[in-house]
């Protein structure tokens, strides 16, 4: 904001003709560096307040992952076939993860290392998102700098993607996720894409390829990139601007970046074979068929050509999109996943696939989320979709699209408020810069000169082969009054002193507002948890890592460690012990086994355990600190993904009580108070409070006085502030009994004396 | 597993006298001294054996079954005791705390010493029921010695036990009557495993209570050969636990005693309930039927490694024991198993009618093979299979798992990986027929793009006038 100042206010031999050219660019360079280390810097609170520490969940196995690519190189790393995770089945997590973080982060390690700079792997994954949050600003920059003619408009979106919270929610020091580099990659390929639809060059189709390819090897979001370039090209088409631009820098790309990605063992054969892949295939087919109507024109030109050629490209596109749905409905084409009927109805998930409701991230979201991502960002964002409107050529259309599918997107999944953001700021950036061009003018403007207003306060004229382009078009199209240039001049200080006085207040708020909520909100690494005592001094909570290095330091290498799939990650890379399930959700039924373990009686749960090899259990447990992220809030989760494989065993409803509520005291139901879960949560938590006082904090209730009894599980470990809770599957009794029975046995009660004689009914007789 | 094998040799090392596999020192509980020299031939055996008895008395303070939380005694051998119970220190829950630390009992029982409450209260939670009547004794009128018993019927005579099933082995058989005089009848649980039976009752014995005047029985706690007279307990660590219906059996009086079955044509003879008691107490303290894993082996069975069977003959070439496989290999396990008898290792044969069997498994096996014995060293037999693993990648077991009654269980479970071929190991293009058209395909497009470039290239260009037009068409 400060350079666009800069730039206006003063006159003079630094800023007119050539040297002024060197000056500006070089004005430019020390922005963009500026806004770069803003970038970065405003994602290092967690670092400075806790400390350098991989964030959250998937973050755990990128490093972990990445850890292994460093220890064991890129080729078993490849092949890695991972026995510590889903135990027994084991995951091929080389051909299951998008590699393109952790070889990124391995090749930084190895240059580093080769510089002699001998850097912790640690470091540089925790470091890696706000370094490429920089690089992402610089995108934004190239990206709007394509968009728009004024100068300020692309180093407002660099500031603005530098410092949008809905970014940075995704990428402060240590979220060490795929959406770290992903983002930067995404906006690269749109500005290089954007880039060749105007050159129309093959090295920039290649380009984009190359980007793309990146992509896919980063983030699954790379479907995103896959269906919006394809539908620029066919919005292109259909609005009559066919060119041989659009096709070269089309087909370039489409067939240079489809085999980039099917290099990636997770990707392989998708996009010939998946519907999300089959849009970009079938713009392929159609751009053919148009660029030979378009050959075949050009040679032998016709009145009725035109519609010859309309109505060919639409039976073709009806014929394709028949065959694409005969291809699917008869298995030839995967069938769209889960995920993509999600995002079309947001009540699909809940009804079908629970595994994908259950993640927070995948829910719909919530309106003041935007205004708490994108603060005034989200209110100028419409005005810079309009100003696309009114100077329409491609890439402008791209950004349209663009805006209409990302805003629809980010209303239905929370997590796609990250692809929403760049278009956003690019958005934001060009409605502000157009208001800062047109208030930000020392100079009154002149009566006669108000018609070239619009260009002579921007760029000097001739600097961008745009501008020459609108004005003979706005000669051309003199006669219509629509079509004028509308004339803009703002002759009061008074009007330029306040609005500018008013943007300036905005956006020193906006930052204010960024700073905060990136502090506030997305700064917390979730492994540690942070409190404020009575008097304001920071408590920090760190029951995760004081449990998982109990399990680190107390327990076999090899013994498995059985949890809800939240917590398989952390327990993966923290504790490095093997795991039944989780983050990936790769395996339904897997996941369905532990829920059922967790959600049935112990009698149910223990031959599944055995059968599992689980040697301890671990679960999370709120109800002492009010932590309300526990497993007994998750719990309905878990039964309602083991109710989805055996819908006879487990009953969502039994979990109810009659007046339908979920309730953990006295009035809980049978079966909830007989679950593994609610065993493990609350055996021997009535002993730390006086009789029949023991409370719930998370969901404000008395517990039943008597607390539940474990017979097939021990307790092993309690962390501090009860938040963990780890316990030992017993092995089976040695003397044969049931662990019922040896356990009362153990207690001292004598078993009943029935004996074979006194047993009603026939007596049963051994057969040796 | 490992352990337990490894304290079985430590146990070895530690008593070479001893012929028990496990240790030597065998505790005696004994209500009174007096007692002691009605089985002193009994005592002899044991000693004999390499057994270092101690006796006490269940009223001795001194009496512990532990020692620095570690047993005191491998083996325990109870009499029965005037006395209610047994004691403070031979609680049940201490009983079962010594059979959990892997420790054998012999328990015996007698009919004319009530049993106290402790011990059917232990025993039921070994799922063996004891006559609700204390004095309860079996009674045969068919099976009993006309010479000791010819009114009462309660000196049940009976030949050498047979083994149940044919896979078992039998451990027990002895040339000659056996005399079981007095004996506290029991009866087996349906539901466990662990216990097996080792003299039944006759099909015409009955429980009956002498004190009862009743002339007819009406309801009988059990009878036929749904009684035992001595039964077998193997707790899942492979301790052992023996009731002994009759403690007289073991009386140095019954060991010489001549006996008389009723009937015309029976002969007195000599019992011999020596041979029986002297067999049944090496079981108990596992001198018998006692196995011991060696080594276990598998390794990849292909590439230069294939028919490999000698795994000691090679030495540092073979990859032994590997924790990764990959799918579809073939591999080769070999698993090497002895058996204690008396005083030394001999190599392990399993019963007739019975085989050591091998389970690949993940969740539930995908095998499931009989070893084949292929080798025989003086100690020990080799046993050994050779397959193809599974088209399925994952965590897998090489599970041997062999639980037979009368024998110390094995448990052998060797966790492998098996993971899913590498990118390297697919078959190249070239070498599947099938994708010739394919590779056809590839380089007829290939060539044919690089002669329209070069046709391209070479042609002469068209009138320069021409192209500009088509440029500029105006869309």
């Amino acid at each position: 904001m400060a350079a666009a100042t800069t730039e206006k206010t003063t006159t003079g031999f630094f800023f007119e003709g050539e040297t002024g050219r060197n000056t500006r660019g070089l004005l430019r360079l020390i922005i963009l560096c500026t806004i770069a280390a803003a970038a970065i810097a405003s994602r290092l609170f967690s670092v400075i307040r806790f400390e350098s520490i991989i964030h959250e969940f998937d973050p755990w196995f990128n490093f972990r992952a990445t850890k292994y690519l460093v220890q064991h190189g890129f080729y078993p790393f490849w092949n890695w076939f991972d026995d510590r995770t889903w135990h027994p089945l084991g995951r091929v997590t080389g051909g299951t993860l998008y590699p393109g973080l952790m070889v990124t982060s391995g090749v930084i390690w190895k240059l580093l290392r080769f510089l002699t700079l001998p850097v912790d792997i640690r470091d540089i994954c925790v470091f890696m998102a706000p370094a490429f949050s920089g690089l992402t600003a610089f995108a934004s920059y190239l990206f709007t700098s394509e968009m728009s003619d004024s100068p300020s408009a692309g180093l407002l979106a660099a500031i603005f993607m530098g410092i949008a919270p809905g970014y940075i929610s995704r990428s402060v020091a240590g979220s060490y996720d795929n959406e770290a580099i992903a983002i930067f990659l995404l906006v690269f390929t749109f500005y290089l894409w954007i880039k060749a639809v105007k050159e129309g060059s093959i090295m920039w189709g290649a380009l984009t390829a190359l980007f793309y390819g990146y992509m896919v090897s980063a983030w699954g979001g790379y479907v995103f990139i896959t269906n919006l370039l394809p539908l620029h090209a066919f919005v292109l088409i259909c609005m009559g601007r066919f060119s041989p631009r659009l096709y070269v820098s089309y087909t370039t790309w489409y067939a240079l970046g489809t085999l980039a990605s099917m290099q990636i063992p997770f990707v392989g054969f998708l996009p010939i074979r998946s519907s999300d892949h089959m849009a970009a295939l079938g713009v392929f087919g159609l751009i053919q068929l148009v660029g030979f109507a378009e050959y075949v024109r050009a040679q032998m030109p016709s009145k009725q050509f035109q519609t010859l050629l309309r109505a060919m490209v639409l039976v073709v596109f009806a014929l394709a999109f028949g065959f694409l749905v005969l291809l699917t409905v008869s298995g030839t084409i995967a069938p769209w996943s889960g995920r993509f009927y999600s995002l079309w109805d947001t009540g699909y998930a809940k009804i079908h696939i629970p595994i994908i409701a259950s993640v927070s991230e995948h829910q719909p979201t919530a309106w003041p989320a935007f205004f708490f991502d994108l603060n005034m960002l989200i209110w100028l964002f419409p005005a810079g979709v309009y100003m696309c409107f009114r100077s329409l050529k491609d890439e402008q259309v791209f950004v349209v699209i663009y805006a209409v599918l990302a805003s629809y997107f980010a209303g239905v999944m929370v997590r796609l408020m990250l692809t929403l953001t760049p278009v956003v700021c690019v958005a934001a950036a060009m409605a502000l810069s157009q208001i800062l061009d047109t208030f930000l003018v020392a100079s009154t403007p002149d009566e006669g000169d108000a018609n070239k207003k619009p260009q002579a306060n921007g760029t000097p004229a001739g600097a961008n082969g745009s501008v020459d382009i609108k004005q003979q078009f706005a000669n051309l199209a003199d006669g219509l009054r629509s079509t004028k240039a509308p004339l803009v001049g703002i002759y009061s200080y008074l009007s330029k002193s306040m609005i500018t006085g008013a943007i300036t207040a905005y956006l020193l708020l906006f930052v204010l507002h960024c700073t905060w909520v990136t502090s506030n909100a997305y700064s917390s690494p979730s492994v540690v948890l942070a409190s404020r005592l009575p008097d304001g001094s920071q408590h920090i909570i760190d029951d995760y890592r004081e449990a998982y290095y109990w399990l680190r330091q107390n327990t076999a290498p090899n013994a498995k460690v059985m949890s809800w799939w939240d917590y398989g990650y952390q327990i993966g890379g923290m504790a490095d012990r093997p795991t039944l399930v989780d983050n990936n959700t790769w395996n339904n039924t897997h996941i369905a086994t532990v829920g059922k373990a967790m959600s049935s009686r112990e009698e149910v749960s223990y031959p599944i355990m055995r059968q599992h090899e689980v040697d301890y259990v671990l679960v999370v447990f709120g109800a002492l600190l009010g932590y309300s992220g526990d497993d007994i809030n998750k719990f309905l989760w878990m039964v309602r993904i083991a109710e989805g494989i055996w819908p006879d065993e487990v009953k969502e409803r039994d979990y109810f009580t009659s007046r339908g509520e979920y309730r953990v005291d006295d009035e809980a139901t049978p079966t909830m108070r007989n679950s593994l879960m609610y065993k493990m949560s609350y055996y021997k938590y009535n002993d730390l409070f006086p009789a029949g006082q023991a409370q719930d904090r998370v969901r404000g209730s008395r517990l039943p006085a008597a607390g539940p009894e474990l017979s097939t599980l021990e307790e092993a470990f309690t962390s501090e502030n009860w938040i963990i809770r780890i316990y030992k599957v017993k092995d089976l009794d040695n003397l044969g009994r049931s662990h019922q029975e040896a356990v009362a046995f153990e207690k001292g009660n004598k078993r009943k004396k029935g004996g074979a004689g006194k047993r009603r009914g026939p007596r049963v007789l051994r057969v040796d | 597993m490992n352990l337990r094998v490894l304290g079985l040799l430590l146990a070895l090392l530690g008593a070479v006298a001893a012929l028990s596999a496990q240790g030597s020192k065998l505790l005696v509980v004994l209500e009174d001294e007096a007692e002691k020299s009605k089985y002193s031939q009994f005592w002899a055996s044991l000693e004999d054996r390499g057994f270092q008895v101690t006796y006490k008395s269940p009223k001795d303070s001194s009496l512990s079954l532990f020692a620095y939380g570690e047993p005191a005694y491998s083996h325990l051998l109870v009499l029965p005791t005037k006395a209610k119970g047994l004691g403070p220190n031979l609680t049940p829950n201490l009983i079962v705390d010594f059979i959990n630390a892997g420790s054998n009992i012999l328990l015996a029982l007698s009919a004319q010493l009530s049993v106290p409450s402790a011990v059917s209260s232990l025993l039921l939670e070994l799922d063996i029921t004891l006559p609700p009547d204390r004095n309860s004794l079996i009674v045969d009128h068919f099976n009993y010695d006309t010479q000791s018993a010819n009114e009462q019927h309660d000196v049940l005579l009976l030949p050498s036990p047979q083994a149940s099933r044919k896979d078992v082995k039998n451990y027990f058989s002895v040339d000659g009557l056996i005399a079981f005089p007095h004996t506290v009848g029991q009866v087996l649980g349906n539901a466990s495993p662990l216990l097996s039976p080792v003299v039944k009752a006759p099909s015409t014995a009955y429980i009956y209570n002498p004190k009862e005047e009743f002339e007819s029985l009406e309801d009988v706690f059990a009878t036929g050969s749904q009684i035992n007279i001595v039964s077998a307990f193997q707790a899942r660590n492979s301790a052992r636990f023996t009731v002994l219906g009759s403690v007289e059996a073991l009386e140095d009086k019954w060991f010489d005693a001549s006996v008389q079955l009723p009937g015309a044509g029976k002969k007195s003879e000599k019992t011999a309930n020596k041979a029986f008691a002297q067999k049944l107490s090496a079981w108990t303290f596992k001198e018998l039927g006692v196995l011991r894993v060696g080594s276990v082996s598998h390794y990849l069975n292909e590439g230069s490694q294939k028919g490999v069977s000698n795994t000691t003959a090679v030495g540092a070439a073979l990859d032994i024991n590997p924790t990764i496989y990959r799918i579809k290999n073939d591999v080769h396990y070999s698993i090497e198993m002895s058996e204690w008898e008396n005083d030394h290792w001999a190599p392990f044969t399993p019963a007739a009618g019975d085989a050591l069997q091998l389970e690949f498994s993940m969740l539930s096996p995908f095998w499931r093979l009989d070893l084949q014995p292929t080798a025989q060293t003086a100690n020990s037999s080799i046993y050994s299979a050779e397959f193809k693993l599974p088209d399925q990648h994952g965590i897998f077991n090489f599970f041997v798992e062999y639980r037979r009654p009368f024998l110390t269980s094995v448990e052998e479970k060797r966790t492998v990986t098996v993971r899913h071929f590498a990118h390297d190991e697919w078959p190249r293009s070239f070498v599947i027929s099938g994708a010739y058209p394919w590779i056809g395909g590839i380089w007829v497009t290939v060539i044919g793009w690089v002669i329209f470039v070069a046709v391209w290239l070479y042609s002469k260009p068209a009138q320069p006038k021409r192209q500009l037009k088509a440029g500029n068409v105006k869309r």
